[in-house]
């Protein structure tokens, strides 16, 4: 939805370079670093809690499945507290790690949260997050794009509160055809703009990181298809996770530019990097069709 | 506040005294230096008494005054790069007015010899740091894509860096871009570059006068820290009427000009036009297509009229209108946008001699820059946009009292009118809350004066005092900020209330010790306040880079510049040698701090986001130059240190400057082979770019789907995305930047109405693949699901030739 001048300028830019330019590879040497442990905390509203625990890798190092594995850090005592309950994460399966639950922190409007982890080498990682309300969209439905046939763009109104600060974050999936649930480029917004204001909005389909599918490359890709049954998960977000995916989605969206942007992450861990966050999402689904 | 002030007056006192013990028995020969052929001006020309070689140059304008002691016999000499020289034995008596016509001796030799000034004057000169060049020269060197730029010249001399592959931009001494003043007819032009700074604004054709000053900045000039690159376009032939165009493969050109009233008033027009875009529609291309919705061009026009109303003034009205613009449409998503941008200048200069030795150019001034952006998609639309605009008024004294001194005084007031990031979006009726167009304002004015003093034969100096203010005043609305950047609360302020103010005095001195007729030493110090501000988001240079000026919570850069040098001429001038060392300072430097975006700017202050610095930098710079002969040219070398410091960036750890270049190298040779033949040869070497490049990375999933979990495990590693935690700032090298161009330049059938040339160039001749930036490709393997990262160095432009035809009738 939203439109970045700089971006594109930097796409028109980069368009110029790519006509006249040349590339060829080479080897960089780079120093090494200390390892920072990558926390992601998640609660999301009327689900258990659940942290994912690693560490940063040396920039070549190699990223196959057995290698991960030695980034994924295990043995962590990692507490979360509501106010009400504080509960010690279990481990889904203590020889790999990295992915530890409470079966008793239970997703709550209005709660906040609290998180502590210890790791196995005895440093401490704290972060804080709070259940913001949910604010649900007024409505949701499929529009085919002008000039196409078939294919067209999720849209959806949204009435903003009045009061300044509300975040959110757009996920979709088409059922029988996604996994799970994908953010599209651009998935996070703030009210700065748009505070109080009523209005409609579009988002393209998002695809995997890395995706290699068809859809993803042909004239499809970022498109809805009639026929698709499209489920929405629209969360309300907290101010500092709008920070953290705003700018996790500006490295993603420009690295291999010189507008590459070099900044550290806007994390809400202390001792560490990553997001530990709380979000409270609400459902929609819409059938991809044409207007009768 | 008094007492600085009080110290102009005691200056002037003494130049008064000076002025008082006059003697009587004195004499002044004053006049304009003039090209014999066009009547243009010469700046900058040598006039001068053989007997004692001593004497002035002519001013932007071509006047010079000298006063000396009545004498039976002098020998008035004048002489100026590639020109013949002018010398007239003479008796004088009285005050005498002496207009003195030179010779071109490009037109009658055919022999463009890269030289200026009186033989020895890098050495005699009190000045340092101050290179003057030739348009006609600079046309006969390898030109990029054919066009002729004299910005790209200029980063050829040693302690001037070029900002990056084909760009225009210039760094000098470790200074940034915005940190050059850069002049035209007097007029400031804030964004001197076309399509992303390949090009410059500047049409070579209507050019009559460059001059760089790179260090020990004369008190006349102020409001930036590192540079003045003074540019004085033509003021047209008041001979006869002249045509002259010429024909490359990015732009076309086309100049006009001639008498109004002969001799005594004259006009030139100048226009430049790319021309890619006359082909992208039918029949050349489909209606539609995408190259029909994509266009782009830039142009430039350049207009001068003059008029001498007496023989005491003379009138100028100069103008510079040029734009950018992008049109682009998306046959697929209705998507749309156009882009213009570009600057606006008109001077009107008044010349008036109060006396043989006084005299005065007061100017009006009208400077613009501004961006725009509009886009639509269906009912969606958006527009951007962000300029600067200044009003200046200046009244510029020039007070030749004795043959031993040349002072400079004079006033100058700017208006600013800064219209950082402002935005406007619709949707059908719903107007979205961007926070309206944001325009700011401010005051700047300065006094100063300077004094060119020869104290004796061997010892000279150039002393100058600039005392400027800024007054940045109301409307304005401060956003106050926490630590989060909330904004807490807002203070209004009124108009003209006082949002910033600062002042300061700016003391500049240099001094030459002449060793013998052929070495001198040079020291210099320049003290420098800039009040305005460029705020860049990219590590290249964009036409959306946004001026603010200093405000209650930006201050002035405040730069300081030490130099001293070594000059040395061999073989009766033949070959000139300097070598010049620097120390410079840099306080009040500014960044946008880490992770700000481009939206942050919105509904914001725009200097809320930043974070301040100091910087430094140092070096020497070697100068050989072989000023005669068919085989003439120069090789210059530069080792620099160029740092910064901010307390925001990485904790206060001190990270080179984007533009710290240890080693620079730039060789420049032109070679006379005939009457119809002339070749050039450049040469650069740089130290590679430093840049910022990730160290490590990491893997992060975000939010998971829970209920797919629970059935299918964890989510395959190829749905999640890696990210990257990059180094220190600046602290990784790319590989060295080297290239060599070649021209040659063909002049044919020359008869006295037609004259028609070729100039055939070869940009990146062994076309050496310069690193422009390096990124790394993440793949993942089909098959194995692994993940394969490669460096990649992506390069712009390989060898390239060009071809552009001249002609003049």
């Amino acid at each position: 939805m939203k439109i970045n001048h700089l971006k594109l300028l930097v796409l028109i830019f980069s368009a110029i370079v790519l006509f006249i330019s040349c590339e060829k590879d080479i080897t960089v040497n780079l120093p090494k670093q200390k390892q920072q442990y990558v926390v992601e905390g998640y609660i999301e509203n009327g689900l258990p809690a659940y942290v994912m625990l690693s560490k940063t890798a040396d920039y070549f190092s190699p990223v196959d499945s057995t290698a991960l594995q030695q980034y994924m850090v295990k043995n962590a005592t990692i507490v979360i507290s509501d106010g009400d309950i504080t509960d010690t994460l279990l481990q889904v399966d203590p020889s790999i790690g990295y992915f530890y639950f409470s079966p008793k922190i239970i997703g709550q409007t209005g709660k906040n949260y609290s998180l502590r982890i210890i790791t196995p080498d005895n440093e401490l990682l704290t972060a804080e997050t709070k259940m913001l309300p949910a604010v649900p969209l007024d409505s949701v439905w499929f529009k085919i794009q002008e000039g196409k046939d078939s294919l067209g763009y999720v849209w959806a109104h949204l009435k903003d509160p009045d009061t300044l600060g509300n975040c959110y974050r757009w996920f979709a999936k088409r059922l029988n055809k996604d996994k799970m649930f994908i953010a599209p480029s651009g998935s996070v917004f703030e009210d700065k703009f748009i505070n109080g204001k009523a209005f409609d909005f579009a988002y393209n389909r998002g695809h995997l990181p890395n995706s290699t599918a068809s859809e993803d490359e042909n004239e499809e890709a970022g498109f809805y298809k009639t026929g698709d049954t499209i489920m929405v998960k629209f969360c309300t977000i907290t101010e500092e996770s709008y920070k953290f995916w705003r700018q996790a989605e500006s490295q993603a969206g420009s690295s291999g530019s010189p507008f590459g942007s070099p900044a550290v992450f806007p994390t809400n861990i202390k001792g560490g990097i990553g997001i530990f966050e709380a979000f409270n999402p609400t459902f929609y689904t819409v059938i991809a069709k044409k207007p009768d | 506040m008094i007492r600085k002030y009080s110290l102009f007056l005691l200056l002037f006192l003494q130049i008064q005294i000076l002025n008082a013990q006059d003697k009587p028995t004195r004499f002044t020969i004053s006049g304009y230096v003039k090209d014999a052929a066009t009547g243009e001006a010469l700046i900058g020309a040598n006039v001068y008494l053989r007997e004692t070689m001593k004497g002035v140059q002519t001013n932007t304008y071509g006047y010079y005054s000298i006063t000396v002691d009545a004498a039976d016999s002098i020998t008035l000499m004048s002489s100026f790069v590639g020109y013949s020289d002018y010398m007239q034995k003479m008796h004088i008596t009285k005050d005498v007015r002496i207009n003195i016509n030179l010779r071109n001796k490009y037109i009658e030799t055919q022999e463009v010899v890269i030289t200026a000034k009186k033989e020895d004057q890098n050495v005699n000169s009190t000045q340092m740091g101050t290179v003057q060049l030739d348009v006609e020269q600079i046309k006969t060197l390898p030109a990029f894509m054919g066009e002729v730029d004299i910005l790209k010249t200029i980063q050829l001399l040693p302690g001037v860096q070029s900002a990056g592959e084909g760009n225009t931009g210039f760094y000098v001494r470790g200074g940034g871009p915005d940190q050059n003043l850069i002049l035209l007819d007097e007029a400031l032009v804030y964004n001197a570059s076309h399509l992303f700074g390949f090009f410059s604004v500047f049409n070579s054709d209507a050019i009559n006068n460059v001059s760089l000053i790179k260090g020990g900045m004369p008190a006349n000039y102020g409001g930036r820290l590192a540079s003045v690159l003074d540019i004085s376009l033509k003021e047209g032939n008041n001979k006869e009427f002249k045509a002259e165009g010429g024909l490359g493969p990015i732009a076309s050109r086309l100049t006009l000009q001639g008498p109004i009233q002969k001799e005594k008033s004259s006009f030139i027009v100048s226009g430049r036009r790319t021309f890619i875009d006359l082909f992208q529609r039918p029949p050349f291309v489909k209606k539609g297509s995408n190259a029909a919705n994509n266009t782009y061009y830039f142009y430039d026009l350049n207009a001068k009229i003059n008029y001498q109303l007496s023989d005491k003034d003379r009138l100028f009205l100069s103008g510079y209108f040029g734009r950018d613009v992008f049109n682009f449409k998306s046959a697929d998503t209705g998507f749309k946008f156009r882009i213009p941008w570009g600057n606006a200048t008109a001077v009107l200069r008044w010349n008036h001699l109060f006396s043989d030795k006084l005299f005065v150019n007061t100017s009006i001034i009208f400077s613009d820059y501004n961006f725009a952006f509009s886009a639509k998609q269906e009912s969606f639309s958006f527009n951007i946009f962000s300029g600067i605009r200044d009003y200046n008024a200046k009244i510029d004294f020039n007070w030749f009292p004795i043959i031993t001194h040349n002072v400079k005084f004079g006033v100058n007031y700017t208006y600013h009118r800064f219209t950082p990031t402002s935005a406007e979006a619709s949707q059908d009726s719903t107007e979205f809350d961007l926070g309206g167009v944001n325009r700011l304002y401010a005051h700047e004015a300065a006094a100063y004066i300077n004094d060119d003093w020869t104290i004796s034969d061997k010892f000279s100096v150039s002393a100058g005092l600039r005392y400027s203010l800024f007054d940045f005043t109301g409307p304005f609305t401060r956003y106050v900020k926490n630590e989060d950047n909330e904004t807490v609360d807002t203070i209004y302020y009124k108009t003209n209330e006082t949002v910033g103010f600062y002042h300061g005095l700016e003391p500049r001195i240099s001094a030459k010790f002449s060793l013998d007729k052929n070495s001198s030493i040079k020291a210099s110090f320049t003290q420098n306040y800039q009040y305005v501000h460029l705020a860049s988001f990219t590590s290249v240079t964009l036409p959306t880079d946004v001026w603010v000026p200093s405000s209650d919570r930006v201050k002035p850069q405040d730069g300081r510049l030490y130099a001293a040098g070594y000059f040395r001429n061999f073989h009766q001038n033949m070959f000139e040698t300097s070598v010049e060392v620097y120390y410079k300072t840099m306080r009040n430097q500014i960044e946008y701090r880490e992770g700000a975006q481009a939206d942050d700017d919105v509904k914001n202050n725009t200097d809320n986001n930043f974070v301040f610095g100091k910087g430094w930098s140092y070096g020497a710079e070697f100068f050989i130059k072989k000023a005669k002969g068919k085989l003439n040219g120069w090789v210059g070398y530069t080792l620099s240190f160029t740092d910064r410091k901010f307390p925001d960036i990485m904790n206060g750890k001190t990270f080179p400057a984007k533009y710290d270049r240890r080693h620079d190298i730039s060789v420049v040779v032109s070679y006379n082979a005939s009457k119809s033949w002339t070749f050039g040869l450049t040469w650069v070497y740089a130290t590679g770019n430093a840049t910022t490049l990730p160290v490590s990375r990491y893997f992060m999933f975000g939010p998971l789907d829970l209920q797919g979990v629970v059935s299918s495990g964890l989510p395959n590693m190829s749905s999640g995305q890696i990210y990257d935690v990059y180094g220190d700032r600046n602290s990784y090298r790319m590989a060295a930047y080297h290239r060599l161009d070649l021209s040659a330049t063909y002049i044919r059938k020359k008869t006295k109405r037609f004259e028609s040339s070729w100039n055939f160039s070869i940009y990146n001749v062994y076309s050496r693949m310069n690193p422009y930036f390096i990124y790394f490709n993440n793949e993942v393997d089909k098959e194995t699901g692994e993940f394969k990262i490669q460096a990649k160095q992506v390069s712009l432009f390989p060898i390239i030739p060009s071809v552009t035809y001249n002609f003049k009738f």
